[in-house]
């Protein structure tokens, strides 16, 4: 005899994943629905680490900014700072020598491989597997050594310029790269033994969170986002900038290969084979880079012409987009900041109806969002 | 779903778990894979371009307050005072290392090179008031009472010289006209 | 624990007097503290061997401040934990708060009683050994969802919801892949459990190696053993990156200390059965432990006995370290589609066997033929 479903009343549960989670990656609350384990609704609430970075763009000058790009993505500081450069540089029609480049596209790609490893290692922890995080630390110690020797900072780089770079490459630089990239590609074999492929680990995150490449791009994801969704679009080389014309390199897309193509497995293993990408790219650019000054002439009291500039750059987030506009005075009119992590947040609520709360947590892990690039 | 598949789900879930247990195994038994290095005992060197707290060598700073400008945060103040020379005297000079954010972009601009990263990075104060480096370590109302006699005593000097120029320059009969005319 | 009081009474002259149920009662009281002691002890042991192992594995050290090797960690938690705030959040139903912590400890505690550690080392022989533990340890479930409720905090009750879902789906293995070894040795009695195995043949007298039925049931009994003691893979119950310690999140000091020790002591129970039932309990090797000249007996397959379920203890921790953590719907999955016919289909076949070959084991047939 089955029980009418009136006499049984439940209720939904509302549930706040607030700013303190172990798992959200930074300060976001997330507003939970849930039917049991089921959830209904999950709404994000961010701005809880929104520092008014564009307003302070507005309040210093170019130069002065820099460091604060660098506080935009932590995890990718250099990426931000040359993305910012670039955009600068394309307002004002400055030429950057060629082993600035060089050396930027060689720093931007060491922390990538960083910012990837934190994603790969606070994901796999998330999912429960704490050892993983303890690898990918280690190895990103030695990238941040060797960036403490370029620039004299571990993670807050300011280390372009608009122009060039700050400084030059220490001597021994290039080689203790070539070490590193020796020493990490058979680490990313080992991680894939260890965890990518286990069956539980698989099984928690195919078929969970899946976006269609129609979806993607509607939302407006970028980045390992978009990729994962079987999107092979990459701003490196569909919209090429600096010497990134010279390095050959694949764009690493989902293929589906656990699951339906898009879900979040597909997203993580994207972040896997690019760091694999990333470290031909960098073998290319040791070789190939020339010697040279690293800074261009710019003048110590820099006002580009009036105008505006929007330049958007690969970070290892997604595109992170500098729209400039100048009004012919030392300080930017408006700058404003696009990132990735900020889009995706767009096409959480839908993507989440119907997961489980421990779904949620691998949504937000496979996503790759870091706060103070959506707050900013 | 059939019994193949079922019995692969088995298999491999025992594989995929066995090596990964193969691999956590290899780092338990091997004593040297161990990365930790145990502060305060270890100590890692900083690298010599590293960005630590700033200093300032006073006797080769002009003053000309470039470093204050650039920085982004207003951490640094200074006052200073002209001097009997004509050149600026440094009054006082603070860095608020709490508020400084370590860019160095204040150490790039700086003219005579005076002011430079240490490697320092350890200071653990227990109030933010204490978090405020003094470069000039005499006192600032000294200095300016020092500077403000010298400048004082150059002027009385200086017209004195004038006074004694005017005179010999003009006629002995008007003389002492002009020098009241002149004061 | 009457025999053991009357040899007592007839050594010491002095108590003579003494009643013989105020002896027993006295005898029992000081075995329940030598086991409570040791449980806590373990407790602690163990959360200091957990987080080197995890130091090891993770290419770290552990604790290593405390005492030389960091050993006397686990007494600066406890010291710590005893010396915290005991806070009772406002609107949580106070009494069934109080009592959860106590509710679980005594689910993990109780079956201490039936743990053989020696030759004549266990508390009470019960005739229902193997069927008393199972029974014991699902009081837990009860204590577990009581603390999830009453915390009036909703991530404590998911924790406590899907504890009492996992550790009751669980049972069932837990006691299906149990039963080859009650059946080998035709008693639910531990002790007569473990003196179904060993004896001259050594190493090969052990259930796990009888025919490979049991061989599969002891993987399988280890697997649904993890479960039933909320280890990752199946550390739903307390996921740290999820729900931000599930049950016990509103817990502090002592109160949090109870359910540390008692998952610890979930797990030594867990791993001592499978020592006891499948491993050869307490047998030395290639000895006749009973025929041991007086205390020797007792005490070497002592050591046996807690060498084995220490190594167990440790494989348990290795594979919490290595994976990740299954997902709620996954675990039932896991639980009622494959470990529970895989048990079912176990058991059948180590009856067949039992059957055809008369109670022998594959070592035993190899033997009968020289």
């Amino acid at each position: 005899m089955t029980r009418p479903a009136e006499a049984l009343p439940t209720q939904e549960m509302l549930i706040n994943m607030g700013p303190q989670h172990p798992s959200t990656h930074g300060v976001l609350r997330v507003l939970l629905r849930t039917d049991g384990e089921v959830v209904v609704n999950a709404r994000p609430d961010v701005g809880y680490l929104h520092r008014g970075l564009e307003k302070i763009g507005e309040r210093v000058t170019y130069a002065q900014f820099m460091p604060f790009t660098d506080r935009l993505d932590y995890l990718a500081a250099m990426n931000c700072n040359c993305a910012y450069a670039w955009a600068v540089e394309k307002l004002a029609g400055i030429e950057v020598p060629e082993r600035a480049e060089y050396i930027r596209v060689i720093v931007s790609e060491l922390n990538r491989i960083s910012s990837h490893l934190i994603a790969f290692g606070s994901f796999t922890a998330d999912m429960g597997a704490f050892t993983p995080f303890l690898y990918s630390i280690r190895e990103r110690e030695i990238v941040n050594d060797l960036f403490e020797s370029v620039c004299g900072n571990r993670l807050t780089y300011n280390y372009a310029r608009i122009g060039g770079v700050s400084a030059d490459l220490p001597p021994g630089f290039l080689e203790k790269t070539k070490e590193f990239l020796d020493y990490f590609e058979p680490k990313i074999d080992e991680y894939n033994n260890l965890i990518s492929y286990n069956k539980i680990f698989v099984h928690r995150l195919a078929n969970v969170a899946v976006i269609s490449a129609k979806d993607a791009v509607a939302y407006g994801l970028t980045g390992p986002n978009l990729r994962g969704s079987g999107v092979k679009f990459d701003l490196r080389r569909d919209e090429p900038y600096s010497v990134y014309p010279k390095l050959e390199f694949d764009v690493c897309v989902g293929t589906g290969e656990r699951g339906a193509l898009g879900d979040c497995f597909d997203r993580y293993m994207v972040r896997i084979n690019e760091m694999r990408q990333s470290i031909r790219i960098l073998r290319q650019a040791v070789a190939q880079i020339p010697e040279g000054p690293v800074m261009a002439k710019v003048p110590r009291l820099f006002k580009p012409a009036a105008g505006e500039v929007y330049f958007r750059s690969e970070c290892p987030r997604g595109e992170t987009g500098f729209y400039i506009i100048s009004d012919g005075t030392t300080n930017p009119s408006r700058l404003k900041i696009r990132t990735g992590s900020f889009v995706s947040m767009n096409i959480f609520e839908t993507v989440t109806k119907g997961l489980m709360i421990a779904d949620i947590v691998a949504v937000i892990g496979s996503f790759d969002i870091i706060l103070p690039e959506i707050d900013r | 779903m059939g019994l193949r598949e079922y019995i692969g789900d088995i298999v491999e879930a025992v594989v995929t778990t066995a090596k990964g247990m193969r691999i956590t195994a290899r780092y338990g038994v091997d004593a040297g894979e161990e990365v930790t290095q145990q502060y305060p005992e270890e100590r890692r060197e900083p690298d010599e371009r590293f960005r630590g707290f700033l200093h300032n060598d006073i006797a080769r700073c002009t003053s000309c307050t470039m470093c204050v400008k650039v920085c982004p945060v207003d951490c640094i103040s200074l006052e200073a005072v002209r001097g009997a020379d004509k050149k600026m005297v440094l009054v006082s000079y603070d860095i608020n290392i709490g508020r400084c954010m370590y860019c160095g972009l204040c150490v790039e601009v700086c003219p005579p090179k005076s002011l430079g990263h240490t490697v320092g990075y350890e200071k653990a104060m227990f109030e933010r008031g204490e978090m405020v480096l003094q470069f000039v370590h005499e006192d600032a109302a000294e200095i300016k009472a020092r500077v403000a006699k010298q400048v004082a005593e150059a002027a009385a000097k200086a017209a004195e010289a004038a006074k004694a120029e005017a005179a010999k320059t003009a006629a002995p009969g008007t003389a002492p006209a002009e020098s009241e005319k002149k004061e | 624990m009457e025999a053991l009081a009357l040899k007592l009474m007839n050594a010491v002259p002095a108590l003579a007097g003494v009643p013989l149920w105020v002896m027993t009662l006295l005898v029992m009281v000081v075995v329940a503290v030598i086991l409570l002691v040791f449980a806590l002890t373990f407790g602690g042991v163990g959360s200091y061997v957990l987080r080197k192992v995890a130091g090891d594995i993770q290419a770290r050290i552990g604790p290593n401040r405390v005492g030389p090797y960091g050993i006397l960690q686990f007494l600066a938690d406890g010291v710590k934990l005893i010396m915290k705030e005991d806070i009772i959040p406002a609107k949580a139903d106070r009494f069934l708060f109080i009592l959860a912590p106590y509710l679980v400890f005594v689910g993990a505690f109780a079956a201490f009683v039936v743990i053989p550690f020696g030759v004549g080392l266990i508390a009470s022989d019960l005739n229902i050994g193997v069927y008393y533990v199972m029974a014991v340890t699902s009081l837990v479930v009860i204590g577990i969802l009581m603390a999830g409720w009453a915390s009036n905090n909703k991530w404590a009750l998911l924790g406590g919801m899907r504890a009492a879902a996992q550790i009751v789906s669980y049972e069932i293995p837990v006691g299906m892949a149990l039963m080859p070894a009650v059946l080998i040795a035709g008693s639910l009695s531990m002790q007569d459990i473990v003196r179904s195995q060993g004896g001259l043949l050594g190493l090969f007298g052990w259930n796990v190696f009888h025919n490979p039925f049991t061989f599969f049931s002891f993987f399988l009994y280890f697997t649904a053993a993890q479960a039933e003691s909320n280890q990752t893979p199946f550390d739903l119950p307390e996921a740290e990156s999820e729900l931000v310690s599930g049950y016990n999140v509103e817990y502090s000091g002592i109160r949090f200390a109870f359910f540390f020790l008692s998952e610890f002591a979930d797990m030594f129970i867990v791993a001592a059965l499978a020592a006891a039932c499948f491993l050869g309990g307490w047998h030395v090797p290639f000895l006749r432990a009973e025929a041991l000249p007086g205390i020797w007996g007792n005490l070497l397959s002592l050591g046996v006995f807690l060498a084995k379920a220490l190594g167990i203890v440790l494989l348990m921790m290795w594979v919490r370290w290595t994976l990740p953590r299954l997902r709620v719907d996954q675990l039932m999955r896991m639980s009622w589609k494959y470990m529970v016919p895989l048990t079912f289909v176990n058991l059948l076949g180590v009856s067949l066997w039992l059957l055809l070959f008369r109670g022998k084991g594959i070592p035993q047939l190899i033997a009968s033929v020289f």
